[in-house]
C-alpha cells in the first residue's frame, strides 16, 4: 500500500461543493439542525466542508482557562482557519431546568458564546463555542448562575438522573438526592478537577428497572432501584379495575415476560411467584396502582458498562445491593471502586475493561466491596468435563453429602 | 477556602433542590400516584395532594443543537402555557411542563406551529439520538446529524403516533467509539471505516515518543500500541530507525487509535455504516441485552441516505408486521429467534457468508467472552 499524502484540507474551498446537501438539509418535516445553526454564529463552512469531503473538518485545538482543567473541548478546524472551545455545564438534578434558569443560561450562551446550545440530556449543557478570550470570566458567570463548567476527559462525567420522585411514581429511592450527595461528597473535590483517571467514569441513578437513565449500559457504575420478592397487590383496587375494564387480568398473567403470575378465576385474586419474578415491570404499569413494587426497596449496584472502552460494548454487572437508605454507603462504594481501577488499569481501560482483564472476583477482592446479595459463584466453564483441579475444602464437601446421605436412605 | 488557586479549582454544582426544581414539582416531591396518557406525546401526571403535571413531549433537531432564540421562544411558551419549566430527557427530547390539559393542547399546537414535532410515548419512536459528529467530533467518518435528519423525515409520523407495536429508539453514531449511546438499543448505525486506517506519516510522530526514545522504549509501553485492542498497531525496525505500523490484517477497525491520535486517515470511499438490531437496557421484556450486526456495510451518501433510510424502514416494517402488540425489537426476535428473523428480512444466505470468526479477532473475543461468566441483572433479579 503506497502512502498518499493527505489532500490540502481547506474549508473555504470545500464548503461550496455541499451547499445542495446543506440546503437539502434544511427542509423536511424533522426539525432541522442546519436551519438552527444558520440562526446563529456557527461557522456552517467547516461543517458544509466536512460533509463535501466526507470527513470531519475539526482536529484537536487547545485552550487555556486559569485553574480550569475539566469540561472544556477546544478544536480547530484542519487549515486552523475556525476555532471551537465548547462549555459543558453542570445542569441541575434530574435535568428539570426552570425557564429563569434556562434564561440565565441563554443569556450566557448569547454573551459569551455563538448562541447555540446542545441539551443533550447526557453530558450536561453543553455552549458551543465560547470566546477563549473571555473564557476566564465566563467561567466566573457560570458559577454566579450557580452552575459550573462541566467535565470532559479522564475525570468523573456528568452524573445522570432519572427524574425519580420529581415527576415518577415508580422511582423506588430518591435518585435526586442522591446525585445532590454525590456532588457533595468531599471525596469530589479531590478528583473532579483534574484529569486522573485511566479513562472517563461514570454513574448513573435509575429509580426503578425501567432503568431510564440505562444505567446498564451507558454508565460505569449504575445504581438501579428494585425490589425484592413478588410485587405488592392490591387485591380489592384490582378487581374494581378488572370490573371497569381497565385491567385484563388474563392477559396481564399471559404477558408477564417471566411466568410468574397467575390469576386466581373463583376468588378473584392475583396470585405473584416472587421467586420468579424478574423485575420487568409488565404488571405495575399495565395495573398500577393496584400492582405497585414491593415493600423490601433495594437499589442494585451495577458496574461496568459502557459503549466506548478496550473491549467494546459492554452491560453491567450487578455485584450486590443496599437499602435505599444507604445513599451514602453507595457513594462511599463508588470511591473504593475507583481505587484498584486508577491504580492498576492500562490507560484508555474503561472500569468494564479492567473487571474483564482482572476478574469480576478479583476486581470485588480488591476494591474491598461487601454488600449484600454478591455474586458468589463464577462458573469458569459450563460442567461437561468430568476432570478439574479441585482443592481439597471441595472434596471433602462433596465426601459430607454423601455421608449425611448413608443413614437415611 | 485558603489559597485563591484552592478556591478557583473547586467546582459549584447546582445541587440545591428547593433552588432549582419549581415549586409545583417540589410540592408534590415523591408524592405521584399515578399517570395517564392523553394522545400521543402528553402525559398527565397525578398527586396524592391532587395536583397535576402535564408533560409535552417535543422532539429535537439532530444533536440537540438548538438556537438560544429558539429555546427563548419555548421558555416563552413554558411561561405562558406552562408552568415555567421543562425537562431534557435523556434521548434529548425536551418535556414542557403545565398543569392542565387544556394548557397541554395549546403547548402542542404552539410548538408544532414553530415546527418541531410532539410525541414519543408508547408505541411510537421516541427520537433517534445522535453523536455530534462533524459539527465537533475529531474522529467521526460518517455525519450521524444529517443521517439522523435524513431518518427522521422518513420517520418522522411514527414519532406523532402510536403506530407501532412498542417503544422503538434509534442512536446514530458516526464511529465505532458509538457515543450516541452505545449498541444496546433497538436498532442502532453506526460508523465504519470499511477498510484499515492509514497512518498519517507525517503527523504521527505527535504521538509518539521522540525517535531516539522510541528506538529504546519496549513496544508494549508505547501508548498507542497499548490502546490497540488486537495488536494491530506495532513498532517495526528498520534499519536503525523504529517506526509504528499497521498490520492491516488484524486491524478490526475498532477506531481506537484514532480516537486517541488524530494521525490516522481512510479514504471516504470505503466509509460506511453498520446497523446492529435487538439490543435494549431496560429491565422491561426479556432484560437488557447488546444488539447484533445485521448489515455490517452501507455506504453513507448525504444528504438523503437512500440506502440507510431504506433499510431501517424495512427493519421497521418485518417488526411491524410480525410482533405482538407490546412486543419490543429484542424480544420480537428472542420469541422468533434471530435465525428466523434474518429469514424475514431477507438476510438470511448473506448472514452465512459474513458470519466467519477470523482468526486475528480472537484475543479481542477470548476477552469479552470472559464476561459472559458472570451472571447479569437480569439473572439474579
Amino acid at each position: 500500500m503506497s502512502i498518499q499524502q493527505p489532500q490540502k484540507f481547506d474549508v473555504d474551498e470545500l464548503a461550496p461543493h455541499a451547499s445542495q446537501v446543506m440546503e437539502r438539509l434544511k427542509s423536511g418535516p424533522w426539525p432541522s439542525h442546519v436551519a438552527e445553526l444558520e440562526k446563529t454564529k456557527y461557522p456552517l463552512q467547516a461543517y458544509a466542508a466536512g460533509l463535501a469531503a466526507g470527513k470531519t473538518a475539526w482536529a484537536a485545538g487547545s485552550a487555556k482557562i486559569r485553574y480550569v482543567y475539566t469540561g472544556f473541548i477546544a478544536r480547530r478546524t484542519r487549515d486552523g482557519k475556525y476555532a471551537e472551545l465548547h462549555f459543558r455545564v453542570w445542569q441541575p438534578s434530574g435535568q428539570i431546568y426552570t425557564t429563569d434558569f434556562l434564561r440565565k443560561m441563554l443569556d450566557f450562551a448569547d454573551n459569551y458564546g455563538l448562541g447555540l446550545i446542545d441539551i443533550a440530556g447526557q453530558q450536561g449543557t453543553m455552549i458551543v463555542s465560547v470566546d477563549p478570550a473571555k473564557a476566564d470570566e465566563a467561567v466566573d458567570v457560570l458559577r454566579s448562575i450557580g452552575t459550573d463548567i462541566g467535565a470532559t476527559g479522564d475525570t468523573i462525567r456528568e452524573l445522570a438522573t432519572c427524574v425519580g420522585p420529581a415527576l415518577c411514581e415508580f422511582a423506588l429511592y430518591d435518585t435526586l438526592e442522591a446525585r445532590d450527595k454525590f456532588l457533595t461528597h468531599p471525596k469530589i473535590y479531590e478528583w473532579m478537577p483534574n484529569q486522573l483517571f485511566p479513562f472517563k467514569f461514570k454513574a448513573k441513578f435509575s429509580g426503578c428497572p425501567f432503568d431510564c437513565t440505562r444505567a446498564i449500559h451507558r454508565a460505569d457504575f449504575g445504581f438501579i432501584g428494585v425490589w425484592e420478592g413478588a410485587p405488592e397487590v392490591d387485591q380489592e383496587l384490582l378487581r374494581k379495575k378488572v370490573e371497569v375494564g381497565e385491567v385484563d387480568p388474563e392477559k396481564l398473567a399471559a404477558d408477564c415476560p417471566s411466568g410468574a403470575i397467575t390469576w386466581d378465576k373463583e376468588k378473584k385474586e392475583l396470585k405473584i411467584d416472587g421467586t420468579r419474578c424478574r423485575k420487568s415491570m409488565h404488571c405495575i404499569r399495565t395495573a398500577f396502582p393496584a400492582v405497585k413494587p414491593g415493600k423490601n426497596k433495594k437499589i442494585a449496584v451495577v458496574v461496568g458498562g459502557g459503549s466506548k472502552g478496550r473491549f467494546g460494548p459492554k452491560l453491567g454487572w450487578l455485584i450486590g445491593y443496599l437499602s435505599p437508605d444507604q445513599v451514602k454507603d453507595a457513594i462511599d462504594l463508588v470511591f473504593k471502586v475507583i481505587g484498584p481501577w486508577e491504580n492498576e488499569a492500562q490507560p484508555k481501560y474503561r472500569l468494564g475493561d479492567y473487571i474483564l482483564h482482572v476478574g469480576l472476583d478479583k476486581f470485588i477482592e480488591k476494591a474491598g466491596i461487601k454488600l449484600e446479595g454478591m455474586p458468589t459463584s463464577t462458573a469458569k466453564n459450563p460442567d461437561e468435563v468430568p476432570y478439574a483441579v479441585l482443592p481439597k475444602e471441595v472434596r471433602e464437601r462433596f465426601l459430607q453429602f454423601a455421608e449425611q446421605l448413608k443413614g437415611r436412605v | 477556602m485558603s489559597s485563591p488557586k484552592a478556591a478557583r479549582l473547586q467546582k459549584v454544582f447546582p445541587v440545591d433542590l428547593e433552588k432549582f426544581l419549581p415549586e409545583r414539582v417540589l410540592k408534590n416531591y415523591g408524592k405521584w400516584v399515578e399517570r395517564r396518557f392523553h394522545g400521543s406525546g402528553i402525559i398527565e401526571h397525578i398527586s396524592e395532594t391532587g395536583d397535576r403535571i402535564f408533560t409535552v413531549k417535543v422532539g429535537m433537531p439532530p444533536n440537540a443543537r438548538v438556537s438560544a432564540d429558539t429555546l427563548d421562544r419555548l421558555a416563552d411558551v413554558a411561561d405562558e402555557l406552562g408552568i415555567g419549566a421543562m425537562r431534557v430527557t435523556m434521548a434529548g427530547n425536551l418535556e414542557i411542563l403545565t398543569d392542565s390539559l387544556d394548557k397541554a393542547f395549546k403547548i402542542k399546537e404552539a410548538v408544532e406551529k414553530m415546527g418541531f414535532p410532539v410525541g414519543g410515548w408508547g408505541g411510537s419512536l421516541w427520537g433517534i439520538n445522535s453523536c455530534t459528529a462533524f459539527l465537533t467530533c475529531t474522529t467521526a467518518v460518517v455525519d450521524s446529524p444529517s443521517i439522523t435528519k435524513a431518518l427522521g423525515d422518513a420517520l418522522a409520523p411514527y414519532f406523532k403516533e402510536q403506530s407501532l407495536p412498542a417503544k422503538l429508539r434509534i442512536f446514530v453514531s458516526g464511529c465505532p467509539a458509538m457515543c450516541a449511546g452505545g449498541t444496546a438499543i433497538d436498532i442502532a448505525i453506526v460508523g465504519q471505516w470499511g477498510a484499515p486506517p492509514r497512518i498519517r506519516e507525517d503527523v504521527i510522530g505527535m504521538c509518539l515518543p521522540p525517535p531516539r526514545a522510541l528506538a529504546k522504549v519496549q513496544e508494549g509501553q508505547i501508548f498507542l500500541v497499548q490502546v490497540c485492542p488486537t495488536g494491530a498497531l506495532t513498532l517495526r525496525r528498520e534499519g536503525d530507525k523504529v517506526r509504528l505500523v499497521l498490520v492491516g490484517e488484524k486491524c478490526i477497525n475498532c477506531a481506537r487509535c484514532k480516537e486517541n491520535c488524530d494521525a490516522f486517515d481512510y479514504e471516504p470511499e470505503n466509509v460506511g455504516v453498520a446497523i446492529l438490531v435487538g439490543g435494549k437496557m431496560s429491565n422491561t421484556g426479556g432484560g437488557a441485552r447488546l444488539a447484533r450486526v445485521l448489515v455490517p456495510w452501507l455506504p453513507a451518501t448525504p444528504p438523503r441516505y437512500e440506502e440507510v433510510v431504506a433499510v431501517v424502514k424495512h427493519i421497521i416494517e418485518v417488526w411491524r408486521q410480525h410482533a405482538n402488540p407490546g412486543e419490543r425489537m429484542a424480544d420480537f426476535i428472542d420469541r422468533i429467534g434471530w435465525t428466523k428473523f434474518l429469514e424475514l428480512v431477507g438476510l438470511k444466505e448473506m448472514h452465512e457468508y459474513y458470519q466467519k470468526t477470523p482468526e486475528f479477532a480472537r484475543t479481542f473475543l477470548t476477552f469479552r467472552g470472559r464476561g459472559e461468566i458472570y451472571r447479569r441483572l437480569r439473572d439474579v433479579l
